[in-house]
């Protein structure tokens, strides 16, 4: 019964797992990057590269606010909506903003930026349109080109096969403790697994924590029919009720003035003494149905929710506030939704998560790798691979080594494409994709460790072209970063350098391999099957 | 300097937590941990990993526990690449370990 119910459980965290693998890893990688989102959008927009937050930046934001004002009423009065975007430790631009006439049939005309810097008030170049860290954090739960519902549901039965394996993984690892602090170097299979039982084990909570708030922040789109059986207009009438700034106004065309911004101020000013703001946005501003909101940082809360005043831009008065007491399961959903969003981090935290989701990359690769090892052990001398080892064996190549090869792909596409060319971002998608596709269809027809050999010395010259394409292209190098500590540009450009040298000892590796006289070994034997079968 | 003191007191336990296995103790001093040995190096951690859970906690509330899980991670990963690769390296680690606690510790009892 015991081993039966091992042997069970070890079949279902086997194919569980890689059933979902190579999507997984895609979510664990964007969604790795994704911690550190402003800090990529920032290296991906040069000309806010010298800026940094003034120390006295809560203090300014009052001043900051009714100039904002001042300039959106001057310059674009006919808009439909306006917003400040205030500076941030990690955004250190102020932002000025206002919709762009909508064009015929949309809902949305798309946002015209006038950034400024928040020490002199001078207002700054316009930086190049890119999608920077919000692309990497779109791709982790929308995917891309396809449908955002229908990915997110892909991604949460990813997310749930996850789980199980997560779980059952726990449950086969018998030396869980034991073997806590072991990676056995150089014994073929043993090292695989020890590496997968590492890195699964040493960041266990936060791999379980972000598997199970990943199902939690979409469980409304997963799981509707409560909400829908108690609400006449469902959903959104569920987050209308637990959401009391959600109201929406229908837009008038009736002309009135704005209110005085003084008087707002001083309400929120009263209500939140000591807030840090991060937006102000006003909706049909000089308009009957002008209506001002407000929202401001949680700070280092476990909240993700952002505290939120909505006023009537016309009168000034408060129409709804953001609950200061959370019912308790408002609080168990808000703080789950929090803990993996990980908005909340400081610097020290948001580098202990990206190294936990690093861990989880190594998880999901070394359970992967491990699977095609352990059937080409297990194969005779003249035996053919099947479709099946073929098939994983190519995608755990595209996957694995095509993934940080299109991540480069994109960053040298943001420098290397002309400023003003259009739909610039969404170049640099492309360049993400053709380059991902190109290593797919590589692994499609080879697919055996030169292939690995080859792609890694690839990937090692891209992680370094990044820091030196963006030394030679802009202002600044991981030099000057350093000099000037701009730690966030510092650390992205020492992070390509270190992926870089991570993919030259990985070759180094490969090469070694590769060279190593066919003794008549198992695991010889098998590198001797997989070079046969390419011949063949 | 209250991070510090929590990571080390969280790194202090998990090598403790290691020294009390055998095999680990023998690759480090080349000798094999008694009994009793193995049950101080247990006693010490479970002291040691609370103590940084609960500075932690009573620091930073809720958020102290996501830190103190991401100094389990940190932990964990660098004494495996030492008892792993740089066995010989561990008894030097540990002294480092050990001031750092002490003057992260001093540092918040003065100031």
């Amino acid at each position: 019964m015991k081993e039966s119910f091992f042997r069970s459980m070890t079949w279902m965290h086997t194919w569980v797992g890689l059933l979902v693998c190579w999507l997984l890893y895609l979510v664990f990688f964007a969604g790795t990057i994704s911690f550190f989102r402003d800090e990529v959008t920032l290296w991906n927009q040069p000309a806010l590269h010298s800026l940094q937050a003034p120390q006295e930046r809560i203090a300014l934001q009052r001043e900051q606010i009714i100039a904002g004002v001042d300039y959106l009423k001057a310059t674009a009065p006919e808009s439909g909506r306006w917003g400040i975007y205030l500076p941030t430790e990690r955004e250190p631009q102020l932002n000025y903003a206002f919709e762009k006439p909508r064009p015929e049939g949309r809902r949305f005309g798309g946002w015209q930026d006038y950034y400024i810097n928040p020490k002199t008030g001078e207002s700054l170049q316009q930086p190049r349109e890119t999608k920077g860290g919000n692309f990497f954090y779109r791709l982790h739960f929308d995917l891309h080109y396809i449908d955002v519902r229908t990915a997110r549901w892909i991604v949460c039965f990813a997310s749930l096969f996850m789980l199980v394996a997560l779980i059952s993984g726990v449950v086969i690892h018998k030396r869980i403790f034991k073997d806590m602090f072991s990676f056995r170097k150089n014994k073929g299979s043993r090292s695989w697994l020890d590496g997968h039982n590492v890195s699964s084990v040493l960041a266990l909570p936060f791999h379980i924590m972000i598997t199970y708030t990943g199902l939690i922040t979409l469980i409304f789109m997963l799981f509707p029919y409560p909400a829908m059986t108690a609400y006449d207009d469902g959903i959104r009438g569920f987050f209308n009720d637990v959401t009391p700034t959600n109201v929406r106004t229908k837009s008038s065309d009736v002309p009135a003035p704005l209110t005085a911004i003084d008087n707002v101020l001083d309400q929120i000013y009263t209500n939140w003494p000591n807030a840090d703001l991060t937006r102000f946005s006003i909706k049909d501003p000089n308009k009957a149905s002008a209506t001002i909101t407000v929202r401001a940082s949680t700070g280092t809360l476990v909240r993700d929710q952002t505290p939120t005043m909505l006023f009537n831009g016309v009168d000034g008065s408060l129409i709804a506030k953001s609950v200061d007491e959370y019912s308790s399961t408002e609080v168990f959903y808000d703080s789950l939704t929090a803990l993996h969003t990980g908005r909340l981090a400081n610097p020290l935290l948001r580098w202990l998560y990206f190294l936990c989701g690093v861990a989880g990359c190594i998880m999901i690769a070394t359970g992967c790798i491990m699977w095609a090892k352990r059937i080409r052990e297990r194969m005779k001398k003249d035996q053919k691979a099947s479709f099946g080892l073929k098939l994983v064996e190519g995608l755990n190549l595209a996957t694995l080594m095509g993934l940080p090869l299109a991540t480069c792909a994109f960053f040298i596409a943001n420098r290397l494409l002309p400023v003003g060319i259009t739909q610039r971002a969404d170049k640099e998608i492309l360049a993400f994709f053709i380059t991902w596709l190109a290593v797919a269809l590589f692994s499609l027809f080879k697919r055996a460790k030169m292939q690995w050999y080859l792609l890694a010395w690839v990937n090692a010259v891209a992680c370094v072209s990044v820091p030196l394409i963006n030394a030679l292209t802009t202002k600044g190098s991981i030099v000057s970063y350093l000099l000037n500590s701009q730690w966030a540009l510092f650390s992205f450009d020492l992070v390509c350098l270190v992926c870089a040298l991570l993919f030259v000892l990985q070759a180094k590796k490969l090469r070694t391999q590769l060279n190593s006289p066919a003794a008549n070994t198992r695991s010889n034997r098998v590198n001797k099957n997989s070079l046969v079968e390419q011949k063949g | 300097m209250i991070e510090l003191l929590q990571f080390s007191l969280c790194l202090l336990a998990f090598n403790c937590f290691a020294l009390a296995k055998f095999n680990h103790y023998r690759d480090v001093f080349k000798t094999r941990p008694s009994q009793q040995q193995s049950q101080w190096f247990l006693i010490s951690a479970w002291i040691s990993i609370l103590l940084s859970l609960l500075l932690c906690i009573v620091e930073h509330q809720g958020y102290g526990g996501l830190l103190f899980c991401g100094y389990m991670a940190l932990s964990v990963l660098l004494l495996m690449i030492f008892y792993s690769f740089k066995a010989a390296w561990v008894k030097y680690m540990s002294a480092v370990n050990v001031i750092l606690l002490v003057i992260s510790g001093s540092y918040i009892a003065i100031y």
